[in-house]
């Protein structure tokens, strides 16, 4: 039998705000003193008037309250577990009845309102109620036979760092009614009068049941413990009920417990990696920075990290992702249904909530494994007002190159950090503030001297104002900034420093608000101003000869407005419906050459010359962007959700390898580049099958693409003062299915997923040097038709699970030489047409174990290990295959990253 | 990007994981593709175009000539120049009625059957002359006895001090001496090669025409090239910016692969196109530089070359007198290398005995002892 242990319970109880009545507040100076004192006290400063029995209220004193409370809950409090009722009218007079309840004539309580002995509370429950839950009581008792639906609605909060849980999941069994709190731990849910069973479940946080007697509508805030280890037993995981309310098709949240499960290639948990696991989400190979995600390319996922983009995602080639897992609380993924208040990218966003940091007490953990190693401390400042949290990495792999035999990779250096800190402030109830600020540099050497630096680095600052429970503001402002520096002093007369940076700017203010019982409202504005240098070549040292060159700086302000609307249309039908209108202003000082369009962009073509001066506004792109989704629930098991968005994307990273380089640089949109323009549909159909313990989902998008850009060939990127000569417009379709069955409840837990899908793209102009496979169709780098991905993950106790996921795809497609000629002693190759052929499938296993020690509470330090074995098959899965000419004839070869197991292992603890 | 490659090594074996693997491509594709390649210059030279049909991947490379083409060659003026076919395939001029001018421009006409093809209009840009070529020994480690190994990197240093010319490219043509270490008839020959690389440099980005210290040639030790004498030819082409956009973009497809950042290979053409077809690919170049040459001579001693015939002796013979059958499958050779009294041993790599099998006996002309 399980024993459910509910300690300690903070919650207050508060009749309706949605009801016409005032409330009284009653402070805590009133704590302890008898009732009749009270009733004399209150009577005296307000128009309230008691009647009652002086016998039946002798001995009763009010409780222990620490904070201003309503009256009504007061009395709810005070007069549970007594045989006392009250009945309070309009003109506020409160009448108190001794074994019976005043019942009004005319509206009999319908039969299934049953309402469960009330329970007194105490502070602490440890068993209680009907089912042995505590027994909480909602509104006003006297508005309990009210017709209509009363609206529960709280926060919910980590009793153990007090920081709001998100993503919780609230349901009620007897409706089959459920809702998941927002970033704040704020959930509101709206139902008929009655009794019910509440349940709070979390990933990682103990279950939650609570009986509710919901006589009106009230605020209910419930605290959450997190289980010590997150794997034990009793904790039950799945959102069950939620993937049938939620309203976007294609989203999909990763909880920092689930990942941190995930077997790792360097014995670390990676953002990037596990959601590589979701289906519709892929990557052209190991150690490739990015991730694409239903066919879109790497630059067009949104990656926000407090609020603000990050540009790079990746340390260390692509192995690491450039934010530290420690700091994450968990992250969104959206494939579809981009929520209005995203915008600009087009493919996907993903979301990712940083960790408040412990609200309680000073803790922290670390790690290290064979390449990095990581700490993280957090705690508060000052009790209950201001916190912190504090982390660091980095990567310690000089040491291991500089025992290598070969001296080109003996003289190779490769290193990285990232500091993430972030203060939390709560200047009262209803303002909170933080500061964040996040810093990661990387740097690179070969045996050459040529040296590669890149620096991401973010401030952001966030004020939230809650004007009531039901109505918040957020604003936003941050700053992102990204560059990188290649510099070479071998031959100090040619010494030269090339950079290119991106800084963004942006103010973004938000609106929440739930109004009423069926909508709720988010609109806001966002504003940034963006500044780009697309490159910048000086000379390095006295001696060097290097001219200096600059391209001209791009400047650009894009903003936007957005509304949605997520209202219940009905019991069945669900609908979010939002649009975003961004406008682009692309502003000078900036030059452009005008081509004639007849032929191809080109110094000889060129026209006209046209300027123009500083902070004009060269061009402007306008446009709305629609977003729907409808979430239709057929019954308690199944819902079907149709989806369809629009969204526009002002900033590019142009980037002619195969997968994101660390030298690819962003532009904005300018008189020649457009925006590009995603138009995605999308259905899902969603059933939980075997008594609701597994979840099933089928997804099918279409989606097109415009004004995506690829380049003529050989085409030098950077330093490129006139690009625009050598882009060349392509569209995209990209269209897929999406499966997915998962049991995230017990100790066995597994998924499969299974994606088809492709993506095509063609060239748009009739210029045969703008033109590819002469403006056919053609697999796009990262089409990857077939996609399959198991994950299994044991839990066998709590100080010992193990998991294990398994990952096919279909092989990418490539480009071979079909021909070979020679110019002069030079050997060239004539290629095939683009991405004609395809590399082998891929096929990797991997599998981990985590080991945790004693879990005494009591001990300073809680260690685990990790033990982990990437590509345990060993197959050589091929990441690219080239061609060089040797011995009279044009040789492939095969390359793979990984191709054998890796062994790891990593030693993490808590204090 | 290429050192990317070495990342990826590097990390393969912190974690002794990642290969590269040798395969041949399956490739359905029939292509009959012209290539037309060949390069005027200002020297007094017989300068040749070569139009040939390219080759499917996989096999030995050599061209399949294209015969029987109309070839001429038109400049600035409207003059217009014959191209005669001297070998099948090949198209050349004759160097006392035709030599390219600096400065002026020329275009190449091909009429083959009924198809007719035309180049771009190119300008010949200025040369200045080669101003020195170096070497220098590159120590690159120990043996296992502690004896340093050297090899040998080639600089060059040009300039052109009125700034014409800012686009170089380079090739070159070497050739080394080697002897056999064993008393046989043939035991002292040359052998050449030629460069196969894109030497390329833009000095547009400096504030001056001037390359230094440019590292053409890296000489390592695992061929005789630094044994007895080598020696080097460089030719300094001047490029106009067009040819050397087709070079920059020709390198960058074809040289940065193997690694984690490959360019998305495309196929580049030429300046070469065909009149009625513009679609229709033509590769090849047709190139117009004006040309520098310059020699250098490296007869130096390196230390810790390798033993390059440590594979040659088969057998000591102990019989003094004729042997049967030799000469078919196995040599004689006598081995002084010892200092000790020399004696003979059979081998049966030809190599070992006769070095005209890799080089010719016949001494260049410019060797000076």
């Amino acid at each position: 039998m399980k024993v459910r242990t509910l300690i300690l319970i903070f919650f207050f109880i508060s009749s309706p705000f949605a009801g016409s009545q005032e409330e009284y507040i009653i402070s805590p100076d009133y704590q302890g003193l008898s009732f009749e004192e009270f009733v004399t006290r209150i009577e005296a400063y307000h128009p309230v008037r008691f009647f009652f029995n002086e016998e039946w209220i002798k001995g009763l004193k009010l409780p222990q309250f620490d904070r201003n409370i309503h009256l009504t809950d007061l009395l709810d409090t005070l007069l549970t577990g007594t045989s006392l009722y009250y009945y309070l009218d309009e003109a506020w007079n409160v009448v108190l009845t001794k074994d019976f309840a005043v019942r009004i004539t005319g509206k009999p309580e319908p039969e299934e309102r049953k309402y469960i002995p009330g329970d007194d509370y105490t502070g602490i429950v440890e068993e209680a109620g009907t089912a042995g839950n505590l027994v909480m009581n909602i509104g006003n008792q006297a508005d309990r036979n009210k017709p209509g639906n009363a609206i529960i609605s709280g926060y919910i909060s980590n009793l153990n760092t007090r920081e709001p849980v998100a993503g919780a999941t609230v349901v009620i069994r007897e409706l089959s009614v459920g809702t998941i709190s927002n970033e704040f731990g704020f959930y509101t849910l709206a139902v008929p009068r009655g009794s019910y069973t509440v349940r709070v479940s979390f990933l990682g946080m103990k279950e939650r049941l609570i009986d509710v007697n919901l006589y009106g509508s009230g605020e209910m805030n419930i605290e959450m413990k997190s289980t010590l280890i997150p794997l034990k037993e009793t904790v039950v995981t799945a959102e069950k009920n939620v993937i049938l309310r939620r309203f976007e098709v294609g989203v999909e949240k990763i909880n920092i417990v689930s990942f941190r499960l995930l077997p790792t290639s360097m014995g670390e948990a990676d953002i990037i990696k596990s959601i590589l696991l979701i289906p519709g989400v892929q990557s052209v190979g190991e150690g490739s920075s990015g991730f694409n995600v239903r066919g879109g390319t790497s630059d067009q996922n949104l990656i926000l990290l407090y609020g603000a983009p990050v540009y790079n995602p990746s340390h260390f080639f692509g192995f690491f992702s450039s934010v530290n897992s420690d700091i994450i609380r968990e992250v969104t993924l959206y494939k579809g249904g981009i929520p209005s208040r995203y915008g600009g990218r087009i493919s996907s966003v993903l979301d990712i909530s940083p960790r408040d940091g412990n609200r309680r007490e000073f803790a922290g953990n670390a790690g290290i494994s064979p390449v990095t190693t990581h700490v993280v401390i957090e705690g508060p400042i000052k009790e209950d007002t201001c916190f912190y949290l504090l982390s660091a990495r980095t990567t310690y792999s000089n040491w291991i190159l500089g025992l290598m035999e070969n001296k080109a990779l003996r003289n190779s250096r490769a290193s990285f950090y990232d500091i993430n800190g972030r203060i939390a402030y709560d200047i009262n109830r209803k303002n909170k503030i933080d500061f964040s600020g996040y810093f990661s540099n990387d740097g690179f050497r070969f045996n050459s001297d040529t040296i590669y630096r890149y620096h991401n680095n973010i401030f952001a600052f966030k004020w939230r104002h809650f004007f009531s429970s039901r109505f918040f503001s957020g604003v936003n402002l941050n700053n992102s900034y990204y560059d990188y520096r290649i510099s070479s002093d071998k031959t100090p007369g040619e010494a030269f420093m090339l950079s290119h940076r991106i800084n963004s700017t942006e103010l973004k203010a938000d609106i929440n608000w739930y109004q009423g019982s069926r909508n709720e409202f988010n609109f806001g504005i966002n504003l940034t101003r963006y500044e780009v240098l697309p490159g910048s070549f000086r000379p390095a040292g006295d001696s060097s000869m290097v001219k200096p060159d600059i391209i001209q700086k791009q400047r650009a302000l894009e903003s936007a407005l957005y509304f949605e609307d997520k209202f219940i249309v009905t019991d069945h039908l669900s609908a979010n419906a939002g649009l975003r209108f961004s406008t682009y202003f692309a502003f000078g000082p900036q030059s452009f050459y005008i081509y004639n369009d007849a032929y191809p962009k080109s110094s000889s073509s060129v026209t006209d010359t046209l300027h123009f001066g500083r902070s004009e506004n060269y061009r402007t792109y306008a446009a709305p962007e629609f977003r729907l989704s409808l979430n239709y629930r057929l019954n308690d098991n199944s819902s079907f959700k149709l989806n369809y968005n629009r969204t526009k994307q002002y900033l590019h990273l142009l980037s002619n390898t195969t997968s994101i380089s660390p030298s690819d640089t962003w532009k904005l949109s300018d008189y020649y580049l457009k925006p590009q323009v995603g138009d995605q549909f999308a259905i899902g159909y969603y059933r939980m099958l075997n008594r609701k313990k597994i979840e099933a989902s089928a997804e099918i998008y279409y989606k097109m693409i415009d004004n995506l850009v690829d380049f003529k060939g050989g085409t030098k990127l950077v330093m490129n003062k006139y690009i625009e000569r050598d882009l060349i417009n392509v569209e995209g379709r990209a269209y897929g299915v999406e499966l997915l069955f998962k049991k995230q409840e017990g100790r066995f837990r597994w998924s499969i997923g299974y994606t088809y899908s492709r993506i095509l793209t063609r060239t748009t102009s009739n210029l045969r040097e703008e033109r590819i496979n002469s403006g056919k169709w053609f697999p796009a780098n990262f089409d990857k038709p077939h996609d399959l991905v198991l994950t299994f993950n044991y839990l066998y106790s709590r100080r010992f699970s193990l998991s294990a996921n398994y990952t096919y795809s279909s092989g990418r497609p490539i480009t071979y030489p079909v021909a070979a000629y020679k110019v002069g002693n030079i050997v060239l190759t004539y290629f095939s047409e683009r991405n004609k052929y395809r590399i082998p499938y891929y096929s990797r296993l991997d599998l981990s174990m985590k080991i945790s020690g004693n879990l005494k509470s009591k001990k300073i330090a809680h260690p685990h290990w990790i033990f982990s074995l990437y590509n345990v098959l060993g197959r050589q899965n091929i990441y690219s295959e080239y061609f060089k000419y040797e011995k009279n004839k044009v040789q492939g070869y095969m390359l793979s990253v990984f191709g054998r197991p890796i062994p790891s292992v990593s030693f993490n603890f808590d204090f | 990007m290429r050192y990317l490659l070495l990342i990826i090594l590097c990390l393969s074996l912190i974690l002794v994981a990642g290969c590269i693997i040798k395969f041949t491509p399956e490739i359905e594709e029939d292509n009959t593709l012209l290539v037309v390649e060949g390069m005027i210059t200002d020297q007094n030279m017989t300068n040749k175009i070569r139009i040939s049909h390219a080759l499917p991947v996989g096999k030995v490379i050599t061209p399949v000539p294209v015969k029987g083409c109309r070839v001429t060659i038109t400049d600035r003026h409207g003059s217009i120049y014959n191209l005669k076919e001297s070998s099948p395939g090949i198209y050349i001029t004759d160097s006392t009625r035709f030599r390219g001018q600096v400065n002026n421009r020329y275009r190449l006409n091909i009429v083959d059957g009924g198809k007719s093809y035309e180049s771009y209009t190119m300008e010949m840009k200025p040369v200045p002359p080669i101003d020195s070529i170096y070497y220098e020994k590159v120590l690159i480690g120990e043996d296992e006895f502690g004896v340093p190994i050297e090899e040998c990197q080639v600089y060059l240093d040009t300039k052109d001090p009125f700034g014409k010319c800012l686009y170089y490219r380079w090739d070159f043509s070497e050739t080394w001496e080697f002897i056999l270490p064993y008393s046989v008839p043939n035991y002292r020959c040359w052998k050449s090669a030629y460069s196969g690389k894109i030497i390329i440099k833009n000095t547009s980005v400096y504030n001056q025409s001037r390359v230094d210290r440019f590292p053409i040639q890296y000489i390592s030790n695992e061929t005789e090239r630094l044994k007895v004498k080598y020696s080097m030819l460089v030719n300094q082409y001047s490029l106009n910016e067009d040819e050397y956009a087709y070079w920059e973009r020709v390198k960058s497809v074809s040289e940065n692969v193997g690694g984690l950042y490959d360019v998305t290979p495309m196929s580049i053409t030429g300046n070469v196109y065909r009149l009625d077809d513009p679609d229709v690919p033509v590769l090849g170049y047709f190139s117009v530089s004006a040309v520098a040459r310059e020699r250098i001579f490296i007869d130096d001693n390196f230390i810790g070359l390798p033993n390059y015939y440590s594979y040659c002796p088969g057998d000591t013979i102990r019989y003094p007198g004729p042997i049967p059958n030799l000469n078919i499958s196995a040599w004689l050779i006598v081995d002084n290398s010892n200092g000790q009294p020399p004696y003979r041993v059979i081998t049966y790599f030809r190599e070992c005995a006769d070095c005209t099998l890799r080089g010719t006996n016949v001494k260049p002309p410019y060797w000076d002892e």
